[in-house]
């Protein structure tokens, strides 16, 4: 019933364990994407860094390149039209050194791109054929021949590289430019990726703390009304085990009084049916007597019927009302025993049951001598509180019915122990006598129910006593036998009895 | 019992063959009184304290009283008998029951009750219990009612 009340309270523990592990699970999912995210980045922004360093390394060298073209140019035609400053020969001779170094390192920056690597081929073109030109023209110059210096610069074709050269070096800028731009692009884009996955990441964290938050209230609001609903039904648990101890003690008392009565009701007609019995008895014999005296004076009075119904058929019917009457009579007061049993209070004391048992033993020493009975003590009984007068009677019983029913023909042999678990013990009193069949173990403990040949005087009243008295003092009984092979009773009880049990009315 | 032989013996007991049977075994111990018989509660009252025949007007008792009576309980008519300043005070009360209960047995004494007898079961028990009671009966002084202390 309670495991129905709460289920019916929100949803269990393992369901919001396998919820919240989801969730965290989600949680740390878009922790760990925004951290490769930002990583990502990063190394985007790395990449782009050296891309954009890459593109102005490129263009300082194509400045240094032009700036050492022009200065290249400008120094042979001023060493053409001034042959007498020679300071332009040694200015050319730099300016035309660096050159082919600047030129070797930009196709170094460029190798990986094939448009700047045609172009530089071209370049390359227009370079040597510069430094041809400018060569002779720096020779000529230098011999004296200048008008044929600059004869040949009028028809040569410096002018027309120097252009194409500028031409090439403003479209590889203008190409290392747009590479920038695109990379710029591709950065402002991977950024924007970026934010949109972080944003991605720290809505799916809000979303998965707010459902954690929610199912957390949820089920601490669950818990809490559970609580609340578990202390109600607690309270009225106890309300109710309360109700039903008291109906039970009500029944039981109204049982007890109910046999007492019955009992007592009984008794008043059976005093009667004895009674009359009794008078009937003695008027049998008057009238015996009567038939006596008229044999011997006037048989011819008398009939075989007469003599039959004074001699034999009154006695008997008298003599059988007499035994039932008497029957009754034992059982009846059997009845009221126990009810008296069930109606006596109980006065627990601390009972040293080795000293107990062995009275037991001595009050029945003479049965035991003359059965040749052998009848053991175990040592360490332990010891109880309970009632003194019950458990003296019920042992007294069980070792009774031991003594009692020894199997014919063999040495009887009376074991007692006992031992304690927890708050429990047990005594177990074994014989070895006739037995008692499986079919007849619950029987036994029956209101004037025996078992096995009726051999022996009894009612059938002294297990009855036993069970009941066991039953009141909080314990149980039962038997372990075979038939023909002993029999084990086992007396389960409290090692002490509960006070509560004596406050009965 | 008293040489004028005027003490009556007031018997309240329901049962019908009880009744016979006790009154049987009184004769039988020589007692020759007169027995008055009520099978219940109140018409023994009415006899005992109102009836110009009866002890609280006319002359001295004894009583016989079963517990167990249809209209009403032995022990309210000894109270009503053992009352403190009832005629009947001093009234020599022989409760003769069933009921062996201890708690009975002391309430009676308490009310006042002179003997308390358990009718035993067993009927030889019985009538020696009876003819005992009116050996009993045979030898005790009952006072007179109209007396005072």
């Amino acid at each position: 019933m309670i495991a129905k009340l709460l289920k019916r309270f929100g949803p269990s523990e393992s369901t919001i364990g396998r919820y919240l592990v989801t969730a965290m699970t989600i949680g740390f999912g878009a922790l760990a994407l925004a951290i490769f995210a930002a990583i990502w980045v990063t190394q985007r922004n790395q990449d782009h860094t050296f891309w954009v360093d890459h593109t102005y390394k490129v263009e300082v060298e194509l400045g240094n390149l032009r700036a050492m073209t022009e200065q290249a140019e400008t120094a042979r035609r001023g060493y053409m039209l001034m042959p007498t400053l020679q300071s332009f020969v040694p200015s050319y001779r730099r300016a035309a050194a660096a050159i082919p170094p600047a030129l070797d390192r930009l196709a170094g920056l460029t190798s990986d791109n094939p448009v700047q690597r045609a172009n530089i081929a071209a370049l390359r073109g227009h370079f040597a054929g510069l430094v041809d030109q400018r060569e002779r023209a720096i020779r000529l110059t230098q011999q004296g021949r200048v008008d044929e210096a600059i004869a040949a610069f009028r028809t040569d074709t410096t002018v027309t590289r120097m252009k194409h050269v500028r031409d090439l070096l403003g479209a590889m800028e203008t190409e290392e430019h747009h590479l920038l731009a695109r990379r710029d692009f591709e950065q402002q884009a991977s950024a924007r990726l970026f934010y949109v996955v972080l944003a991605v990441a720290a809505l799916l964290i809000l979303l998965v703390a707010m459902l954690v938050m929610i199912t957390v209230a949820r089920f601490t609001r669950d818990i809490t009304a559970s609580r609340n609903s578990l202390r109600q039904l607690n309270a009225s648990l106890e309300d109710l085990v309360q109700e039903r101890t008291a109906d039970l003690s009500r029944a039981n008392e109204e049982i007890q009084r109910f046999a007492y009565i019955v009992s007592h009701d009984l008794r008043a007609p059976l005093v009667n049916v004895m009674g009359f019995t009794a008078e009937l008895d003695s008027a049998t014999r008057e009238i015996a007597a009567l038939i006596d005296r008229v044999e011997s004076r006037a048989p011819e009075l008398l009939t075989q019927d007469v003599r039959l119904a004074a001699r034999e058929d009154l006695p008997e019917a008298i003599g059988f009302i007499r035994t039932s009457t008497e029957k009754m009579d034992k059982l009846i007061n059997a009845i009221l025993r126990l009810s008296r049993e069930g109606r006596r209070v109980l006065a627990p004391e601390r009972l040293d049951m080795a000293k107990l048992v062995a009275s037991i033993r001595d009050s029945l020493k003479h049965r035991i001598d003359e059965t040749g009975t052998e009848f053991v003590i175990e040592p360490s009984l332990p010891n109880i509180v309970s009632d003194r007068l019950a458990i003296d009677q019920i042992l007294s019983n069980l070792v009774e019915n031991a003594v009692k029913y020894l199997q014919p023909g063999r040495p009887g042999k009376i074991v007692v122990r006992g031992s304690r678990s927890g708050r429990r013990v047990a005594f177990e009193i074994e014989d070895n006598g006739r037995g008692i069949a499986a079919a007849d173990h619950s029987r036994v403990f029956d209101l004037f129910r025996r078992a096995g040949r009726q051999d022996q005087a009894g009612e059938g009243i002294g297990l009855a006593h036993v069970r009941a008295l066991a039953y009141r003092l909080g314990g149980i009984i039962d038997v372990r036998s075979e038939l023909g092979a002993g029999a084990v009773f086992r007396l389960t009880l409290p090692a002490t009895l509960n006070e509560l049990q004596d406050d009965r009315p | 019992m008293n040489a004028h032989n005027s003490v009556t013996i007031v018997m309240i007991e329901d049962d019908e063959g009880h009744a016979r049977l006790i009154e049987k075994n009184i004769r039988r111990a020589g007692i020759l009184n007169d027995i008055t018989h009520f099978t219940d509660g109140t018409s023994a009252l009415n006899y005992l304290f109102n009836s110009p025949e009866g002890p609280a007007l006319n002359g001295p008792a004894l009583i016989l009283l079963d517990l167990n009576l249809p209209d009403m309980s032995g022990t309210d008519i000894l109270a009503k008998i053992k009352d403190g300043n009832g005629a009947l005070r001093r009234t020599p009360v022989v409760v003769l029951t069933t009921t062996d209960d201890k708690v009975e047995i002391q309430r009676c004494y308490d009310l006042g009750c002179n003997v308390y007898i358990t009718k035993p079961v067993n009927y030889e028990s019985f009538s020696q219990a009876i003819r005992q009671l009116g050996l009993f009966l045979s030898v005790i002084q009952v006072p007179d009612i109209g007396e005072t202390a």
